[in-house]
């Protein structure tokens, strides 16, 4: 069977794509296996045999690295939890009660969510000094919830809008509280939409650079933070070690992704063509 | 009992206003009133200057090399995002073994934070170990080529954030384009028409939310990140790219130019709301016409 035009197209896209998504992360891996050419050569000759040299190496210049991956995992965690909860008691006020303006203020969460940071990251930082926040736990993690919980608003709100109100008042007129009607009902329903922004979240958190870079400094270091650090001290490390050191800070997030993977899948950012 | 319930239930908006007022709002409420004061972090007494530091900014070249340099960048990569997210999302619609595996490697670059992006593309464009001079050197070309240096870094910058966020704009596309309904294929079939046609008259009406969605929140994230940047050229060579993020993040934390630092982020602020705004109006106007 021959292959029509328009599929051989469809299948060179997928495989561009791929190929140009792989290769670069390829490469950093094979060097942080000590395995990388010279392109001073003609053709260039790779260095032989790989080892995992590289990766002991990043305990010797970075000395915090795992513990800094630890902080990392804990504070993204942690931000993930808050940020969460209360975007979900604030996506259900919203599509359940009526009052003047609470369109706009679901639509105002999405703006607010494409603010980025640096717009009032100067302010921020000063006001955390004065609260004696700066560099500590839940300094970072209020921050850093505060940034993401906007976009959790906006998406569980128009997954919410979407549930019939009927069982709710069914089980409220059963004597149901209002946490009994969020936990045993609404929750269970939305779940997979709530796991998968949440995983979205944590990769961002995990991820942040700016927020932990500014009001952290000695006491709670996170990995992009010392990731930053590689350059501003003026060491410029091994190409290896640093290779190794991108390839093991990717490693939690990509098993973690890998295994909810699943859920990720359908997950959409707007679940209703009518919210508005 | 209803009017309680309903009370009760508005007061779940406490929390997250508790959250987001004291950590985000305020703070970008008071960097505009800042903005025309002395202020600095550990000024007492806030004189107001009025427009000072406006016109102050406005007569600083590399200010405004860095507004031109931010509005490029964004247009690009905000361009080029949504339209190579969408043709591999488009690619991906009809199921095939290895579908989910496909996405799942495609959803990679966007797991490496920008930062380390930025740290792994200074070193796959070195001349020594790179990957870009590999070809180079392998086809036996004996002059190797500096995407970092004049001329190619602003357009190194774009590309290098395209690799990062335009396989997880297919990602987000992909599930609007599966909720259509197939009746609503086959129908565009009979009409006749082929793949732009279902593109313009099926997919494009039925995601325009979705798609309007993503475009905001890639502005917002263009506009003002500058962590691949600072890794790839610091805003080098010479201004070629520094953006407003960069300028007022080296303003504030490395020169200590705290009036300068706070009134340049306004131009980014600004233009978040006026794009919000017109999203707003687009995205009313859509629902007009359903």
């Amino acid at each position: 069977m021959r292959l029509k035009p328009i599929e051989a197209g469809r299948w060179l896209i997928v495989a561009a794509a791929l190929i140009i998504s792989i290769l670069p992360i390829a490469w950093t891996l094979l060097a942080s296996l000590n395995v990388t050419p010279n392109n001073y050569s003609t053709p260039p000759n790779w260095s032989w045999p790989p080892s995992f040299d590289s990766y002991i190496e990043i305990g010797t210049a970075e000395p915090n690295f795992w513990r800094e991956m630890l902080t990392s995992a804990t504070a993204a965690a942690l931000t993930t939890l808050l940020a969460i909860s209360v975007a979900f008691l604030a996506a259900y006020s919203l599509a359940r009660t009526v009052f003047r303006g609470r369109k706009l203020l679901v639509q105002g969460c999405l703006v607010l969510a494409s603010l980025p940071v640096i717009a009032y990251i100067i302010p921020l930082w000063a006001m955390l000094r004065r609260l004696h926040l700066h560099d500590t736990l839940p300094g970072l993690i209020f921050s850093e919830a505060a940034l993401y919980a906007p976009l959790a608003v906006y998406v569980l709100h128009s997954y919410i809008v979407q549930l019939s109100p009927e069982l709710e008042a069914a089980a409220q007129l059963d004597g149901a509280t209002l946490l009994q009607v969020l936990s045993r009902i609404v929750l269970p329903i939305i779940a997979p939409g709530v796991a998968a922004i949440a995983i979205i979240i944590y990769v961002l958190s995990w991820n942040q650079l700016l927020l932990p870079l500014l009001i952290t400094s000695t006491q709670v270091r996170t990995v992009p933070v010392m990731m930053s650090d590689f350059f501003t001290f003026e060491r410029e490390l091994e190409w290896p070690t640093a290779g190794a050191a991108l390839i093991a800070s990717l490693l939690p997030v990509g098993l973690f992704v890998a295994l909810s993977h699943r859920l990720l899948e359908r997950f959409s950012l707007v679940a209703t063509q009518d919210l508005i | 009992m209803i009017i309680r319930r309903q009370r009760l239930t508005l007061l779940l908006l406490l929390p997250f206003g508790l959250l987001v007022v004291p950590f985000l709002i305020a703070p970008a409420v008071f960097g505009l009133f800042a903005s025309f004061t002395n202020f600095a972090p550990f000024e007492n007494a806030l004189q107001f200057v009025g427009f000072k530091n406006y016109l102050n900014l406005l007569r600083d070249d590399v200010f405004r090399a860095s507004v031109r340099n931010t509005l490029l960048l964004v247009v690009c990569t905000v361009t080029l995002e949504m339209l190579i997210g969408f043709g591999i999302a488009w690619s991906l619609r009809k199921p095939f073994r290895g579908r989910a595996l496909t996405r799942f490697v495609l959803l990679i670059p966007w797991l490496i934070s920008p930062i380390a992006s930025g740290l792994m593309w200074h070193y796959l464009f070195s001349d020594l170990n790179g990957i870009l001079n590999f070809w180079f050197a392998t086809i036996g070309r004996q002059s190797l080529i500096y995407p970092l240096n004049p001329g190619l870094a602003l357009l190194t910058v774009i590309l290098t954030d395209v690799w990062r966020k335009a396989p997880f704009v297919s990602f987000l596309v992909l599930p609007g384009l599966l909720s259509i309904l197939p009746d609503q294929w086959d129908q565009a079939r009979l009409d006749g028409l082929r793949s732009p046609g279902q593109i313009r008259h099926v997919a494009l009406p039925h995601l325009r939310l979705l798609l309007l969605t993503i475009m905001l929140l890639l502005i917002g994230e263009s506009l003002g990140s500058f962590e691949n940047t600072l890794m790839l050229t610091g805003g080098g060579p010479g201004i070629e790219t520094q953006t407003v993020g960069l300028y007022s993040f080296e303003n504030a934390f490395k020169g200590f130019n705290w009036t300068g630092g706070t009134t340049s982020v306004w131009f980014i602020v600004v233009t978040v709301l006026v794009v919000g705004g017109v999203y707003l109006l687009i995205s009313r106007q859509s629902v007009g016409k359903q």
